[in-house]
C-alpha cells in the first residue's frame, strides 16, 4: 500500500478563500476504474503465433474460367469436384479441390500400368507372380466388399463362390473341351445359382448367425473338394482348364500378360463396386444401415429387396472372377476354401477399412505384399498380416482409410476439451446457484460488485488513509471519495453506524440491524472522544471488510 | 462299418463337439463375443497337455489337468487381446470378431512355427479296454472321453447354477448392461467366463486327441463343428447346444449308415439350414431371449 511517487491532490474548494493557503494530500496515483473490467474480459486463452491451420491446398481462382468446368462425356460428372469460394480476408477467388480421390486413383493406376518396367531384375518373377494374384484377389474383394459394407450382409463365403465358379468351369472344360473365354462368362452362370442357394438363408438370419453359417458352408465345401476324387483329391486340385495365355509367350511374356488382364478384371470390378455402392442400390442401403432397418422400411425403402440384388450381383461377378482363376491359374485347387485364406482375404478388408473400395485395393496390396513377396519370412509373415489385423481392429475405427476421419474426430475432442477447461467463473455467484435465482439481475449485479470491489481493493493505500484520517468529513481525493461512496451506499443490514453516547465526548461504534423496532448491535466496547475519530476509526472497519471481503 | 460302431462314434463325438458348442455358446451369451480363436485355444491346449504328458508325466488325470489349465490360460489371453480393450467401443460385435480371427490366425501359425508341421499324439488316457454295453462293443476311449465329458459339463453347469459366480455369468447372459449397473465387473466377468470356455475347449481337445492327433490347424474343424451345433441349437442356451449336439451326431451316424461317409457335411449343412430358415434364432433361441448382437 505504500506508493513510491505520491501525487498530491489539491483541494478544488480551496479557490472559495483565496486569501487562505490551499489544503494539499498525498494520494493515489490515478487508477482508471476501467482495469477490473478489462482485466475480467480480457482474452486469456494462448493463442498461437500461425493462426487456424489450412488442410487443403487453395489454388487461385481465375474469374473468367469460373463457370467453366470439365465434364466427361455421357455424364454432366465432373472430372474433379471442385470448390469456388472468395476469402474473405484477401477478397481473392479460391479454389478447393473437395474430393481429391479420381487425383489418387490416376496416380495409382498409372504406378499399376508402369509397375512391370520398374521392379528389379532379381525379384522380377516372383513380384509379377504376386501382383497378378493381387489383381484377383482385390477383384475378389471389391466384389466381397461390396456383400459386406454396402448389402451389409456379413458373408464368408465369398471365396466359396469363387471357388465353387473355378471348379465348376475347369471340370466343364475338362469334360467339353471349351475354349478359354467360355470359362468366365459360365462361372458368371455357376455364381449365380450359388448366390442364389447361399442369399437364401440371409433373408431370414442376421449378422452373426448368418456368418456362422456361411463359414459353415466354406467348410462343406473344402471338405466335399478334399474328399471328392472327381475334383481332383489326389492332385491336390483340379487342373487342365484352357489357358488365355497364347503358348508362343515366354515366361516374361506370359506373367506381364497375366499381370495386365488381371488388372483389368481388377478395374472391371471396380467399375462394379462404383455403379453399385455409387448409384441408386449403394444408395437405398446406407439408408438401412444394421439396426436402422425397421426406420427405413417405415420410409418406403424395401432394403431386403435390395441387399438380394446386390448379393446376386455381386456373387455374379465372383462367379466371373472364378471363371478367370480358373483359366488364369489352370484350374482350381481347394486352397481357395481352406480357413487361412479366409482370414487372409478378411485381413485385407478389414486392414483397407470396410466400405470402401481404395480400401480393399489398398489392403490386399498390404496382405499380397506380405504373403507373396517376403516368402523368406515363412510362417512369421502371417503374423505380422494377423498383427496388422488385430491392431487394425484394436485401434482404428475404419481401416487404414478411417484414420483421417477418426483423427479429426480426436483432434475436435481434444480442442473441445480444453475450450471447456478455459471457462471460469464469471462472478460471484456459481453456476448452480445462479440457475437456482428466479432474479438474473442479482447474478449480474453480484457479478458488477465483485469487479467492483476488485478495483476498490486497488484504491486503498496508506496516503488515502491519512488523508481521511486528517478529514473523514469534506472534501476528498477521487480516491477516497470512490472508496467512500461505495461504503456509503451498502445495504442498511449490518451496516456500521456511530452512536452517540454523550455529544462531543463518548462515540461508539455500533452496527444496524436493518430491521425496524431492532435496536443495533455492538462492535466494539470502545468509546471515542470525538466524532472524527470515530469516523476514521469506522472508515478502517469498512476498509478491513473490504480487503477481506 | 456296423451301425453300433457308428452310433457309438456319433455319441463321442456329439460329447465332445457339444462341449465346444457350450464354450462358444456361453461365451456370446455372456460377452456378446463370437469367440473365433476357439480353435487356436483348443489347438494350443492340445500343444500344453502334450508337453505335460512328454515332460512331466503321462498319467491321465495330470494330463486332463494340464490340458484344462493351458486351455483357462489361452482363453484369458483371448480376453485380455480380445475382449478388455474394445468391448465398450463402438462396433463391438464385429471387430470383436475380426481381433479373434486375427488372434487365431496368429496364434495357429507361431503354433505350425514352434512345433512345426508335425502331428503329436498323446497318451491314451483312458487304457486300452472295450466294454460291452448292451452287445454294442465300445473301446474305452469313446467311453472315457464321453463320460469324462459329460461329468465335466455337469459339474460346470451345476457350478453354474449354485456358485456366486454363475450366478454373475447368468446375469451377464440376461442383460449385461443391467448386470453392470448392480454392481457385475464385466471385464472381471468376462476373465471367469473366458477362462471357463478355454477350459471346455481344453477338455475337448485332450478328448478328442484320444481318437485324433494334435496338429497346428486341429482346431479349426472342431471349431466350426461346434459353432454349427450351437447355431442349430441357438446361440445362448446350454440346453439348445445339447439338444443341437445330439440331433447332429443322430445325422452324422445315420447319414454316414445309409448314404455315407462324404455326404455326411452336406446333410448337416441342409440341416442347419433348414432349421435356421424355420427358427433364425435355432431350436432354443426363442427370439426375444436371444442376445441383440
Amino acid at each position: 500500500m505504500s506508493d513510491i511517487t505520491t501525487p498530491t491532490w489539491i483541494d478544488p474548494t480551496g479557490a472559495f478563500e483565496p486569501e487562505k493557503a490551499t489544503r494539499e494530500v498525498a494520494t493515489n496515483p490515478h487508477l482508471s476504474h476501467q482495469v477490473t473490467w478489462a482485466e475480467t474480459r480480457r482474452f486469456k486463452p494462448a493463442m498461437h503465433p500461425v493462426g487456424r491451420l489450412r488442410y487443403y491446398y487453395k489454388w487461385p481462382g481465375h474469374g473468367g474460367a469460373l463457370w467453366w468446368r470439365t465434364r466427361y462425356w455421357p455424364t454432366r460428372r465432373r472430372v474433379l469436384n471442385i470448390r469456388g469460394e472468395y476469402n474473405p480476408k484477401t477478397m481473392r477467388r479460391e479454389k478447393t479441390i473437395a474430393d481429391k480421390r479420381p487425383i489418387w486413383w490416376t496416380m495409382a493406376f498409372t504406378g499399376f500400368l508402369a509397375m512391370p518396367f520398374l521392379i528389379p531384375g532379381s525379384l522380377w518373377n516372383t513380384v509379377m507372380a504376386a501382383a497378378a494374384v493381387f489383381g484377383i484377389y482385390a477383384a475378389i474383394n471389391l466384389c466381397w466388399m461390396l456383400i459386406v459394407g454396402t448389402a451389409g450382409i456379413f458373408s464368408l463365403a465369398s471365396y466359396a463362390v469363387v471357388g465353387a465358379a473355378a471348379y465348376g468351369t475347369t471340370y466343364a472344360a475338362i469334360l467339353t473341351g471349351l475354349p478359354w473365354w467360355t470359362l468366365p462368362l459360365m462361372g458368371c452362370f455357376i455364381g449365380l445359382v450359388f448366390g442364389v442357394i447361399i442369399a437364401l438363408p440371409a433373408m431370414r438370419l442376421d449378422g452373426f448367425y448368418y456368418a456362422l453359417l456361411t463359414l459353415g458352408v466354406v467348410e462343406l465345401c473344402r471338405v466335399y473338394v478334399v474328399q471328392s476324387r472327381v475334383l481332383g483329391s489326389a492332385t491336390g486340385g483340379l487342373y487342365g482348364a484352357p489357358s488365355y495365355l497364347p503358348a508362343s509367350f515366354g515366361q516374361t511374356g506370359k506373367l506381364l500378360l497375366g499381370y495386365y488382364a488381371s488388372l483389368a478384371v481388377m478395374t472391371a470390378a471396380l467399375f462394379v463396386f462404383r455403379f453399385v455402392h455409387g448409384k441408386r442400390l449403394g444408395r437405398v442401403l446406407r439408408m438401412a444401415p444394421e439396426k436402422k432397418e425397421a426406420f427405413a422400411e417405415a420410409c418406403g425403402v424395401d432394403y431386403l429387396r435390395a441387399r438380394v440384388t446386390v448379393f446376386l450381383v455381386s456373387s455374379t461377378a465372383l462367379g466371373f472372377i472364378g471363371g478367370f482363376y480358373a483359366i488364369h491359374f489352370g484350374g482350381a485347387s481347394p486352397n481357395l476354401f481352406s480357413f487361412d485364406t479366409l482370414l487372409l482375404s478378411l485381413a485385407m478388408l478389414v486392414i483397407g477399412g470396410i466400405g470402401r473400395s481404395e480400401g480393399a485395393v489398398v489392403g490386399t496390396a498390404i496382405v499380397v505384399f506380405v504373403d507373396r513377396v517376403l516368402i523368406d519370412l515363412g510362417p512369421l509373415r502371417y503374423v505380422i498380416i494377423g498383427g496388422l489385423m488385430l491392431a487394425v481392429v484394436l485401434f482404428l475405427r475404419g481401416g487404414l482409410f478411417g484414420i483421417k476421419a477418426q483423427f479429426r474426430n480426436w483432434r475436435d475432442k481434444k480442442s473441445s476439451e480444453h475450450r471447456a477447461s478455459r471457462a471460469e467463473k464469471g462472478g460471484e455467484m456459481l453456476p448452480e446457484e445462479a440457475t437456482e435465482t428466479a432474479d438474473k439481475d442479482k447474478i449480474f449485479y453480484r457479478r458488477f460488485d465483485k469487479m467492483q470491489r476488485d478495483f476498490l481493493k486497488r484504491l486503498v493505500s496508506d496516503a488515502v488513509i491519512d488523508e481521511h484520517r486528517t478529514r473523514p468529513l469534506g472534501q476528498h481525493s477521487e480516491a477516497l471519495e470512490r472508496l467512500l461512496i461505495y461504503f456509503r451506499r451498502q445495504g442498511q443490514i449490518d451496516k456500521y453506524a456511530i452512536l452517540v453516547l454523550r455529544e462531543f465526548s463518548a462515540y461508539r461504534i455500533v452496527a444496524l440491524s436493518g430491521h425496524r423496532g431492532t435496536a443495533p448491535r455492538m462492535v466494539e466496547d470502545r468509546t471515542y472522544p470525538n466524532a472524527d475519530e470515530a469516523y476514521h476509526a469506522l472508515f478502517l472497519r469498512r476498509v478491513q471488510d473490504l480487503l477481506e471481503s | 462299418m456296423n451301425s453300433s460302431f457308428v452310433i457309438s462314434n456319433a455319441i463321442t463325438l456329439a460329447c465332445i463337439y457339444g462341449t465346444l458348442a457350450i464354450g462358444l455358446s456361453l461365451t456370446w451369451s455372456s460377452l456378446g463375443l463370437v469367440n473365433m480363436a476357439y480353435g487356436f485355444v483348443f489347438a494350443l491346449s492340445g500343444y500344453g497337455a502334450w508337453l505335460v504328458a512328454v515332460n512331466i508325466s503321462d498319467w491321465s488325470p495330470v494330463v486332463l489337468a494340464a490340458g484344462i489349465l493351458t486351455g483357462a490360460l489361452g482363453g484369458v489371453l483371448v480376453c485380455a487381446a480380445a475382449f478388455i480393450p474394445i468391448h465398450d467401443k463402438p462396433n463391438f460385435p464385429l471387430r470383436a470378431l475380426i481381433a479373434t480371427l486375427a488372434i487365431s490366425l496368429v496364434g495357429n501359425q507361431m503354433l505350425l512355427w514352434y512345433f512345426g508341421p508335425r502331428a503329436k499324439s498323446l497318451p491314451r488316457l483312458f487304457g486300452n479296454w472295450n466294454a460291452d454295453i448292451f452287445g454294442v462293443i465300445i473301446t474305452s476311449d469313446k467311453l472315457g472321453a464321453s463320460f469324462s465329458a459329460i461329468v465335466l459339463l455337469t459339474v460346470v453347469l451345476l457350478w453354474m447354477r449354485s456358485s456366486r459366480r454363475g450366478l454373475e455369468i447368468r446375469a451377464m447372459m440376461m442383460n449385461p448392461h443391467a448386470a453392470s449397473i448392480v454392481g457385475i465387473g464385466v471385464r472381471r466377468t468376462g476373465f471367469y467366463v473366458m477362462a471357463l470356455t478355454g477350459g471346455l475347449a481344453g477338455l475337448a481337445s485332450v478328448l478328442l486327441a484320444q481318437t485324433y492327433y494334435v496338429a497346428p490347424f486341429s482346431g479349426i474343424t472342431p471349431m466350426v463343428k461346434g459353432l454349427s451345433i450351437a447355431l442349430v441349437g441357438g446361440l445362448g442356451s446350454v440346453p439348445g447346444a445339447v439338444i443341437g449336439a445330439i440331433l447332429l451326431g443322430i445325422n452324422e451316424a445315420l447319414t454316414s449308415t445309409l448314404l455315407g461317409g462324404q455326404y455326411v457335411l452336406i446333410t448337416q449343412f441342409l440341416l442347419i439350414i433348414i432349421v435356421l430358415l424355420i427358427r433364425p434364432r435355432g431350436i432354443a433361441g426363442i427370439l426375444d431371449k436371444a442376445r441383440e448382437a
